[in-house]
């Protein structure tokens, strides 16, 4: 908010954005926006209301509760451990966004700026393996868990996530974009390809980076089935694990499944905020540097 | 670059640490026990009053989500780390679970035990825990439906409250007068609200039944069967009292089996609801209720749908000797009396039901008609299976045919006629997958497949 | 060459970390999930584990189901190339330096991130055949424009408006049960909800995201080298940033194909449970059911590497259209 909220007088900027944006101002881009942001409010704030609803009111049209039942949340702790459920989803989803950017980056950098024998035939090979149903490879992956005696455990939930082509893919196809003459240049200059890759490439990186932290943060918050048929203990369970409580046969809860839906996106969203400036200011500070 | 990735590393393995650190120890010198079965406010009750009842356990939940339940306790149990007991919903399941090999066959250990399930417990729900001679769980609870009543709803239309025995012609005379329509036509209150899913309840109480010839044959299509799918059909579209999908969907935005009717029930936009005693387990919630409940019209011969779960144990479990406690401690009375005081549907075992307190709740003195579930209770029978087919096969075929009668595309009998002819074709595969199957099959009919 | 060895070793320490994880938990698993679609792995004891060859593939061959479902989930994927359109005109409206940007792109953002059922929840009530907002607008046009007078003066029977999920018809007339079209399937159902939904949500999604990572890499000179050519706002973005994003609208159109054909299993579940009749089961859905339903392992496999060769296919189609533009 800030960096843009500061922008009173517009810089005359160079490059794509100021360019739109001595346009856009005519455009009434501003109204055509806020129109389409409304549409993607209202769930969202359907599903605000209707954890702070009695559970006969939720299934009903009118968006505001008749009573504010504030308690929805507390109860939520109340009847599952979901701080617990809150940390171990955070917790998990953070190392595998670490180890996946990590890794994927590394790889993706050998794909994109290395030349070797079989590049491409071994890239086409990762890409391959995004083309197979994740349904199928569960259960041979169930079996690895169970060799090396990770069922159960923070381990089994974090490693199998952490390495995957999909984001070798993307920053793969990120690293593509940026001037070979850069890192020729450094290369010149007596850089290793490891200083290369970190003091050249990932900084111009940044907006992948970020894209990829982000989808992979999401996916693997969400995820359902691993940890349902990986775990047993009931301290590692996950949120969506934790949240089959209140979808029993005996009715569904479904204010409170509003009020545990409304507090697991909060993380998201503040994760969002803070990273999605770099998405778009990462490149024009990465050219700065470069 | 580099420095935030170090940092974010550090972060990281010091949150790791902390994550380590708040790991709950095991209850110093107690047995821990992990049961697989549906989570919800019922249950913690049940195993709270186990663990205090045995001190040297420590009886956990793991909750089994609709999706893929069966086969996390399979893939656990063969990988040596499932759950020490877990629920099967149905005979079926029983049968999955046998044949996955993961079900321990506790015959003799509940003899052992003096506990005789074949007298003890109500003849509809023992398939759920007897296969072919052999016990494998023990009944946790029972359910047969029956016709919940909105007592202030009939009061406000001067009619007064059905009695059983009758028949559907005047349940359909009563509901027609109780569904009310607002000035565009739309139905406001429903005189009978009943789920789609409850066809195969139809069919039994039209005297049909899923299958036939000791389930190697399926009989959907006989005409018993496609009678009970067209009564269902001519409630929504000829006699107007039952809701459409189109009214369904009206009236349960939220989905999920059961609840959208549960809960419009309890929201008194139904005067009458086919649905079981567990359904007090949410309408309780509802205050100002004034129920009652009468049995569901019945041919003279016919028998109510039962279900309910059985509590297996499994045969990898290093304490499975001690997880028979469990199900010695479902046979026993504390557990009984808790099923028949949460309504957590009624008490398997039949001399508990049987008993003042189960019929007088002295916490819900309201609760006047719990003689209704013991006496319907009597009638019920289990649903017949096949074990030539995977009942989840069965029942995709089954909802897709009869999805097109529901949604008045296709009549009964074409629908009907065309799920047993697919059924039939999935045996014939099931079968050539199968020696043990096809041997079995061929020493029943004498034949090699259905034809 | 001697540089060329030098980059080969360094290529393999960089690649070592994600390979051995990549090699344990996907390369191995895909090749143990080739070998078990040539086997009747099943998880019943009583089934004694053999070799079957190219059995289960031709079971699958003569699978009705099979072919409905792949019909399904191609239909489905319709919707696709206006949702990636879409995403892409909305990246380039929300990387203005418009005031409070960051509050639109966090709120298009939102229904990637709100719960699945809270969504499910208000589009089954949006689509709601009586009470849905959906059918009162569509009603209301009926009732103004006098469609059913005019309908009905050209001998038609009158139309009415969709009860959408509860429908197994569509735009194409396709039957519920065979593979083909019929006249009286024509209209609107639940697979075309699914398809407008989908393309609500993924609009300000993910792909959007990448769109706007992708515009943030264009070089400013580019576009300063356009505009002192006289360029008008359409010309740059087709010689300038249309070009400029090649790679990112080649990386969202691969994926979006693999997601279309291994897709709709979130939507089904949660939406429809695969109805009615089965008409919103994708194929994807289809190998969750045999896999942890009918616990047919092998079969599952089977169907899964089947799927693998279509959008292998597919990939290599677009990696020849794509590398004409993109020069690899």
């Amino acid at each position: 908010m800030s960096a843009t909220g500061r922008v009173q007088e517009p810089k005359p900027q160079a490059g794509f954005s100021a360019w739109w944006y001595r346009r856009g101002r005519f455009t009434g881009a501003h109204i055509a926006l806020t129109i389409m942001a409304v549409t993607m409010l209202v769930p969202f704030s359907w599903m605000v209301l209707a954890s702070f609803k009695p559970l006969q009111e939720v299934e009903q049209l009118n968006p505001f509760p008749s009573v504010w039942r504030f308690d929805n949340y507390l109860r939520v702790f109340e009847q599952v451990s979901f701080a617990r459920y809150y940390f171990n989803s955070i917790f998990v989803a953070a190392w595998v966004t670490f180890l996946q950017c990590l890794t994927s980056a590394m790889a993706a950098y050998a794909f994109a700026r290395l030349r070797w024998r079989g590049r491409d035939m071994v890239f086409r090979l990762y890409l391959a393996t995004l083309m197979i149903p994740g349904v199928v490879v569960m259960i041979p992956n169930y079996t690895v868990m169970v060799k090396l005696h990770l069922l159960d455990s923070y381990v089994g939930l974090i490693v199998p996530a952490a390495f995957g082509a999909f984001g070798t893919f993307l920053l793969r196809q990120f690293m593509l974009t940026i001037p070979a003459s850069l890192d020729e240049a450094a290369e010149i200059d007596g850089a290793t390809p490891w200083q290369i890759f970190w003091d050249v490439i990932m900084p111009l990186c940044r907006a992948g980076l970020v894209t990829l932290a982000i989808f992979t943060f999401l996916g693997n918050y969400g995820s359902f089935f691993w940890p349902l048929i990986l775990v047993k203990s009931e301290h590692l369970r996950t949120l969506p694990i934790g949240m089959l409580y209140f979808d029993s046969v005996y009715g569904r809860q479904t204010n409170l499944i509003m009020a545990a839906s409304v507090m697991n996106i909060v993380p998201l969203i503040i994760l969002f905020v803070a990273a999605q400036r770099h998405i778009v200011r990462g490149v024009q500070l990465g050219a700065i540097k470069g | 670059m580099k420095a935030f990735f170090l940092i974010t590393f550090f972060v990281l393995v010091l949150l790791s640490v902390v994550a380590w650190q708040i790991q709950p120890a095991p209850p110093e010198g107690k047995i821990p026990l992990v049961w697989v079965s549906d989570d919800n406010p019922a249950r913690r009750e049940q195993i709270s009053l186990f663990n205090e009842l045995h001190p040297e356990y420590d009886l956990r939940l793991d909750p089994r989500a609709n999706q893929a339940g069966m086969e996390k306790v399979m893939l656990q149990c063969l990988a040596g780390v499932g759950p020490d007991l877990f629920d099967a919903f149905s005979p079926s399941e029983l049968d999955a679970f046998v044949r996955s090999g993961v079900a321990w066959d506790i015959t003799e250990e509940l003899a052992k035990r003096g506990i005789d399930m074949e007298k003890e417990v109500w003849p509809a729900i023992l398939p759920t825990g007897i296969r072919e001679g052999r016990v494998y769980g023990f009944p946790a609870n029972v359910a047969v439906d029956a016709i919940w009543v909105n007592k202030d709803l009939f009061d406000a239309a001067g009619e007064p409250y059905p009695e059983g025995p009758w028949s559907w012609e005047e349940l359909i005379e009563v509901a027609q007068r109780l569904t009310i329509r607002d000035e565009r036509g739309r139905i406001k209150q429903f005189g009978f609200l009943c789920d789609w899913w409850q066809w195969p309840q139809f069919i039994m109480l039209f005297g049909g039944q899923l299958y036939a010839e000791n389930g190697t044959r399926s009989a959907v299509d006989s005409p018993e069967a496609i009678e009970a799918i067209q009564f269902m059909h001519d409630l929504m579209y000829v006699h107007h009292v039952m809701p459409t999908p189109v009214d369904e969907a009206a009236m349960a935005t939220a989905g999920g089996w059961g609840s959208g009717t549960i809960t419009y029930f309890g929201a008194s936009k139904g005067a009458m609801a086919l649905g079981g005693r567990w359904w007090l387990c949410t309408l309780r919630d509802y205050e100002g209720l004034n129920l009652g409940v009468v049995e569901i019209p019945r041919m003279s011969d016919t028998a109510y749908r039962a279900y309910g779960r059985a509590t297996l144990v499994n045969r990898y479990s290093p304490t499975r000797e001690q997880a028979l406690d469990f199900l010695v401690y479902e046979a026993g009375k504390d557990y009984n009396d808790l099923i028949n005081r949460q309504a957590d549907a009624v008490a398997a075992v039949m001399r508990y039901n049987y008993t003042p307190q189960f019929l007088h709740n002295p916490e819900h003195p309201e609760e006047d008609y719990n003689e209704v579930w013991r006496d319907v209770i009597q009638y019920g029978a289990p649903d017949v299976w096949s074990p030539f087919i995977n009942g989840q096969a069965a029942n995709r075929i089954l909802t897709k045919q009869l999805d097109l009668v529901k949604n008045d595309q296709k009549s009964a009998a074409d629908a009907l006629r065309d799920a047993a002819r697919e059924i039939h074709k999935e045996m014939a595969k099931t079968l050539a997958r199968d020696p043990s199957l096809r041997i079995k099959y061929y020493r029943l009919t004498g034949r090699e497949r259905p034809e | 060459m001697k540089a060329r060895r030098h980059e080969f070793r360094a290529a393999l320490g960089f690649l070592l970390p994600n390979f051995l994880g990549f090699g344990v938990f996907t390369a191995g698993p895909v090749l143990f999930s080739l070998a078990i679609s040539i086997s009747n792995w099943h998880l019943h004891r009583t089934i004694p584990f053999r070799w079957i060859a190219l059995g289960n593939f031709l079971e699958l061959l003569v699978d009705k189901d099979f072919w409905l479902y792949s019909m399904n989930t191609v239909y489905l994927m319709l919707g696709m190339p206006v949702a990636i359109a879409g995403s892409l005109l909305l990246a380039i409206l929300l990387s203005q330096r418009l005031r409070g940007i960051v509050v639109y792109r966090t709120l298009f953002y939102l229904p990637t991130f709100t719960s699945g059922v809270a969504l499910m929840l208000l589009w089954k009530a949006l689509y709601n055949p009586e009470f849905g907002a959906l059918n009162a607008a569509i009603n209301w046009c009926i009732d103004t424009f006098r469609v059913n007078e005019v309908v009905r003066a050209l001998g038609g029977a009158g139309v009415s408006a969709p009860t959408w999920l509860l429908s197994t018809k569509n735009l194409f007339g396709l039957e519920a049960e065979q593979v083909r079209s019929a006249t009286a399937q024509w209209g609107l159902g639940a697979r075309d909800a699914l398809i407008i939904m989908g393309i609500w949500i993924a609009i300000g999604g993910n792909n959007m995201l990448l769109y706007l990572a992708g515009l943030s890499n264009i070089p400013p000179e580019l576009v300063e080298a356009a505009q002192l050519d006289g360029a008008g706002r359409w010309a740059v973005f087709r010689n300038v940033t249309w070009p400029q994003l090649a790679p990112t609208t080649f990386f969202i159109v691969v994926m979006s194909f693999i997601g279309g054909l291994q897709g709709g299993f979130e939507q089904a579940r949660v939406m429809t449970q695969g109805g009615p009749a089965g008409t919103t089961t994708t194929v994807a859905y289809y190998i969750y059911t045999k896999a942890f339903e009918e616990l047919m392992v092998g079969y599952a496999a089977a169907v899964s590497w089947l799927l693998f060769t279509a959008i292998f296919v597919i990939t290599m189609i677009n990696w020849r259209l794509g590398s004409k533009e993109l020069n690899y």
